[in-house]
């Protein structure tokens, strides 16, 4: 079967010009910079410059008439100094001491910009340093003393299936490896930031960011008031990647401080610089594998220990880990497994979400581990892996049933017809200047276990309107990722109607139903089954006349349990399903590798719009190959030592080839005309299949990303 | 607060720079980077502004007899275009950024800034160019290799202003740039190397090479180059392993965010030594 004859050009797959593209094209679309608003004042951060120190004091200068420096005196009686994500440990202002470079001290707010800057540039901070732990290292050592309880951990957890000390007790042989990657950084084009004002009575704030209904959580905890007295409104947003999941709170709460004493407009807006240094980036991880081998070389087990740099406070690492270790044994049915995962503080920025959620650190160290035990075996890793592909019905490492149709072989077979996999990695074994890489993939689609149940409990509206159209009220955002579209089409096609006739507006909190954040790959399936769910029902009643409004609220599919405190159970609805293959050339006076092949298939479901997945695919690539070959990013003495878009270097379009993107179409039920989560899931292969390709191409395992040719080169001269 | 002036002629230009203590600005491409402010407020240049680029004065290339005369206001993207532009140069201005900057930055500019890893630079080196530097006194001629004594430092006295980069015209048949950049491209390198020379019969009449971006300036040793001149290309061949170690005691580079001093220093030898050896095969096509 080829792309079109299942994704028929009339189909829900069929590609529609984007609902947003001519604007953003144009430059119409006004993002949060571009809003005027009256008397706007600016507003920028006092920072901490230590890793690690008591604060002894901040002596602030008298300040002009207009000026105003905002800290933790002015959160009003009945709020907290703390910013409410998964639990409030990060402060809104540094308490008496810091934990990272660039933590917020106060913020200074005025009229004129030069002014604010003088002001701030006077403020003298005395610090009382304290010995800082940067690394996983000296996390897990509790260098200087621990920084959260007494072992420097926010979290542990375990995860067994089977019986693994009994298989490593019977093994004939253990392979060992410790994988590692590096912090990434966002780099949404459009910087964080946000305006605050106080309007009809109430905080408002007008904000770049994924999750309106989160921040209006935090400030509302910060302020100690009730949630609906804070109101949040979505401007056009320029990409997020997950850095405008939970940061958005950071800033909210400081500004909704400084409103609520001010009440005035307040723009706090970062310049690139400010946001490659003071944002949270992607967790770095360091997990090391054990297999148990039998005789006949069939693994029989597995030990798995996880370990991510969470940085100063937990935001979301917990979560995040979660999802690392449930991803932990990628797409392979492993008999008797343990693994471990633990969450370090130490005094780098607090890491958080970012496109795929510790999984792709999961995955990372299994899909190379996997490659690894391929070679040792003498065989190639895509024929090895595919020996050991979980099938529905098998227990899954949280001992449950897989209950998703899997399409594995079929998306190797396809892939292999794409690029030629089978035939170049055996011509290439003896090729020095070539080699290829194969990952093999599953992304667990929206909240893990029943969050979506007991945690978010979706709800979205619909509403005939008096000119005809219908409109759309969620709270999940467009970023970027072609959401309007896809949601508005999804109604579209249930209505009969163009998707001209649905109007979707950036979200309000005060008008539209909280149906989650955009995260987790949950928009489309979650969100998006909801919206179908209720064009449906809008369709019935049409005839009731404009002003009819029907309503849905998320339910679990049938059939599905969980246990959060034992993670034990069905560890998600769904999961997407990919596979990708990189194939790479070397220039061995440079140690440079150049990629001359990006091939990839998968299965989400059924694809909304072929263009956009195929975008996604696209752009989750090659995002995915700067992670694992180009985006350096050191910690020296607490700081990101590659800070401007110089230095930190993402691809450019001359730095890949394209990516070449196939599906199978395997229709989920409880998604809006078949569809799973794609955001993330493209994001999740091609650094494991990079690596495996240069591993393959130098003749010598890699172990860690980002594989730059200044490592190639000292792995080449390690011999 | 902080002038910008914007002379009708070259002599207001030079009027200007003696009088004040003015930052001269071509394309701004370093130096609006180099003073970036708080979006929405001015650049924070230390001082008094100077604008160049309009000056017509500044904009020609010419080829006056056996020199090629690049007006300091030049773009890099005409540099590119003029057929007169010797290969390794225009290999080099290819390489600097992406087609909006060099639409705008100046191979002046690239000089003046003085950057380690500026790739004008290196080619520039290897070229013997010469700076022509004009005050309201008159005009003087500095080699390149006098002109900058370190990063970001150079001789140009406060009422000077570099008016034009001289290329000498020579006969070389070997010319060679290579960039090992951060990426592919619009990235600064994280080591560069040029090499000019002129094969006749077989036998090396002179070689000028030079390495980017390995130390406080470009690496150049006329001592070694002088070793290749006058041999056959079998004895260069021969002589290659010395030469390599030649510049293994002069190349010292330094760790930074965009590489390693073990990295650099390796593959700037290597890409010496695949130089050397695939010389004979660079001349079989002449
Ligand atoms: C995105 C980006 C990518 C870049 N990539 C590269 C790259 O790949 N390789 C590279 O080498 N560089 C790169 N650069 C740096 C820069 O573009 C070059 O150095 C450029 O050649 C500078 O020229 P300009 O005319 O813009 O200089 P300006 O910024 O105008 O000036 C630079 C310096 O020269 C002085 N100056 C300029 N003209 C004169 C004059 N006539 N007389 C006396 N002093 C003068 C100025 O005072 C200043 O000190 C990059 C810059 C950017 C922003």
């Amino acid at each position: 079967m080829n792309k079109s004859d299942t994704l028929n050009e009339t189909g829900i797959s069929a590609p529609v010009r984007r609902v947003d593209a001519m604007e953003k094209l144009t430059g119409k679309a006004r993002y949060i910079s571009d809003y005027p608003f009256e008397g706007l004042l600016h507003a920028r951060l006092l920072r901490s410059d230590r890793p690690r120190a008591k604060i002894l004091g901040i002596e602030v200068p008298d300040l002009p008439a207009g000026y105003s420096y905002v800290d933790a005196r002015d959160i009003p009686a009945g709020g907290r100094n703390g910013i409410r994500m998964i639990t409030d440990d990060w402060p809104v202002f540094a308490r008496d001491e810091v934990r990272f470079v660039g933590e917020t001290l106060g913020l200074v707010v005025g009229p004129d910009r030069e002014k604010v800057l003088e002001i701030l540039s006077g403020i003298r901070v005395t610090y009382e340093e304290l010995e800082p732990a940067f690394t996983i290292e000296e996390g897990l050592a509790c260098k200087g003393g621990p920084i959260v309880g007494d072992d420097n951990l926010y979290g542990t957890y375990h995860l067994t299936k089977g019986d693994p000390e009994a298989a490593f007790r019977r093994a004939a042989r253990v392979v060992e490896g410790t994988y590692r990657t590096g912090f990434q950084e966002h780099l949404y084009l459009e910087p964080q930031g946000m305006v605050g004002t106080w309007e009809d009575g109430k905080i408002t704030l007008y904000a770049s960011a994924q999750c309106p209904f989160y921040i209006r959580k935090s400030v509302a905890h910060t302020l100690g008031i009730p949630e609906p007295a804070v109101r949040v409104r979505q401007v056009t947003t320029g990409g997020a990647f997950g850095g405008k999941e939970h940061f958005p709170d950071v800033i909210a709460t400081v500004l909704s401080v400084a409103v609520n004493k001010i009440r005035r407009p307040i723009r706090l807006v970062f310049e690139r610089a400010e946001d490659i240094r003071f944002t949270c980036k992607r967790h770095p991880s360091r997990v090391t594998i054990r297999t148990a081998l039998d005789e006949a070389g069939a693994i029989i087990g597995m030990d798995i220990d996880t370990v991510i740099n969470a940085g100063g406070y937990t935001s979301s690492s917990l979560i995040v880990l979660q999802r690392a270790i449930l991803h932990g044994i990628g797409v392979y049915n492993i008999p008797n497994v343990h693994i471990r995962g633990r969450a370090v503080a130490t005094n780098t920025f607090p890491s958080d979400a970012f496109r795929g959620f510790g999984a792709p650190q999961g995955l990372f160290a299994i899909e190379l581990h996997m490659s690894h035990l391929a070679r040792e075996l003498g065989m190639d890793p895509g024929s090895f892996k595919q020996k050991y592909f979980i099938k529905t019905g098998d227990t899954t490492i949280t001992n449950t049933a897989m209950k998703d149709e899997i399409r594995l072989n079929e998306m190797f077979r396809k892939v292999d017809a794409m690029s030629g996999y089978r035939r170049k990695v055996k011509a290439y074994d003896d090729d020095p200047l070539k080699g290829i890489g194969i990952a093999f993939v599953n992304h667990g689609c929206g909240f893990t276990g029943n969050g979506e149940q007991e945690i978010i409990k979706a709800v979205a509206e619909m509403e005939r309107l008096s000119d005809g159209r219908a409109a759309l009220y969620v709270s999940t955002v467009e970023m970027g990722q072609g959401l309007q579209t896809v949601l508005r089409k999804i109604a579209a096609r249930e209505l009969d109607c163009g998707v001209d006739n649905i109007v979707y507006d950036n979200p309000d909190t005060d008008r539209v139903p909280d149906s989650g954040p955009t995260v987790a790959s949950r928009s489309t399936m979650v969100v998006g089954y909801l919206v179908q769910q209720c064009a449906r029902e809008l369709k019935r009643r049409w005839g009731e006349g404009p002003g009819t409004r029907v309503r849905k609220q998320y339910r679990h599919p049938e059939g599905l349990t969980w246990d959060q405190d034992t993670l034990q159970g069905d560890a998600y609805p769904s999961y997407g399903w990919g596979v990708n293959v990189v194939e790479v050339a070397f220039d061995p006076v440079t140690y440079e590798v150049k990629t001359t092949g990006i091939w990839t298939v998968y299965d989400v479901g059924v694809p909304m719009d072929t263009r956009i997945v195929t975008g996604q695919a696209a752009g989750g690539g090659i995002q995915a190959l700067g992670y694992a070959a180009m985006e350096v990013c050191e910690v020296v003495d607490g700081r990101f030592r590659q800070h401007t878009l110089t230095d930190y270097t993402i691809p450019t379009a001359m730095d890949f080839p394209s990516v070449a993107c196939e599906f199978v179409e395997n229709p989920y039920a409880y998604g809006p005309f078949g569809a799973k989560g794609a955001g993330e899931l493209v994001f999740d292969a091609a650094a494991p299949a990079y690596a495996d390709a240069v591993g393959h191409l130098i003749g010598r395992k890699i172990h860690e990303i980002p594989v730059t040719p200044e490592k190639i080169m000292e792995v080449l001269q390690d011999e | 607060m902080v002038r910008a002036f914007k002379p009708a002629d070259l002599t207001e230009a030079l009027r200007l720079r003696k009088e004040t203590a003015c930052v001269p600005l071509a394309g701004g491409t370093d130096l609006m980077v180099k003073y970036r402010n708080w979006t929405g407020l001015p650049p924070a240049f230390p001082g008094d502004v100077l604008f160049l680029s309009h000056l017509k004065e500044l904009q020609t290339l010419e080829r006056r007899g056996e020199t090629l005369r690049i007006g300091a206001g030049v773009p890099l993207a005409d540099i590119a275009a003029w057929p007169e532009t010797p290969a390794v140069l225009r290999e080099a201005v290819r390489g600097i950024a992406a087609p909006a900057i060099r639409n705008v930055a100046t191979l002046a500019g690239n000089v003046c800034n003085a950057s380690p890893a500026g790739d004008g630079i290196c080619a520039l080196y290897a070229l013997d160019a010469r700076l022509e530097l004009t005050s309201v006194d008159g005009t003087r001629e500095v080699s390149i290799l006098a002109f900058i004594t370190g990063p970001g430092r150079t001789v140009l006295r406060r009422d000077e202003l570099v008016t034009a980069v001289l290329v000498p015209r020579r006969a070389a048949n070997i010319q060679v740039f290579r960039k090992v950049g951060t990426r592919k491209a619009n990235a600064l390198a994280k080591l560069s190397f040029a090499a000019v020379g002129e094969v006749k019969e077989g036998i090396v009449d002179a070689m000028a090479l030079s390495f980017g971006a390995v130390g406080p300036t470009v690496v150049r040793s006329t001592e070694t180059e002088k070793r290749m001149a006058g041999k056959t290309l079998a004895e260069v061949t021969a002589l290659a392993p010395s030469i390599v170690e030649d510049y293994a005691a002069l190349i010292v580079p330094i760790d930074d965010q965009r590489s390693t001093a073990a990295y650099r220093k390796t593959v700037a030898l290597n890409l010496l030594k695949s130089f050397l050896e695939g010389l004979k095969e660079k001349v079989k096509g002449i």
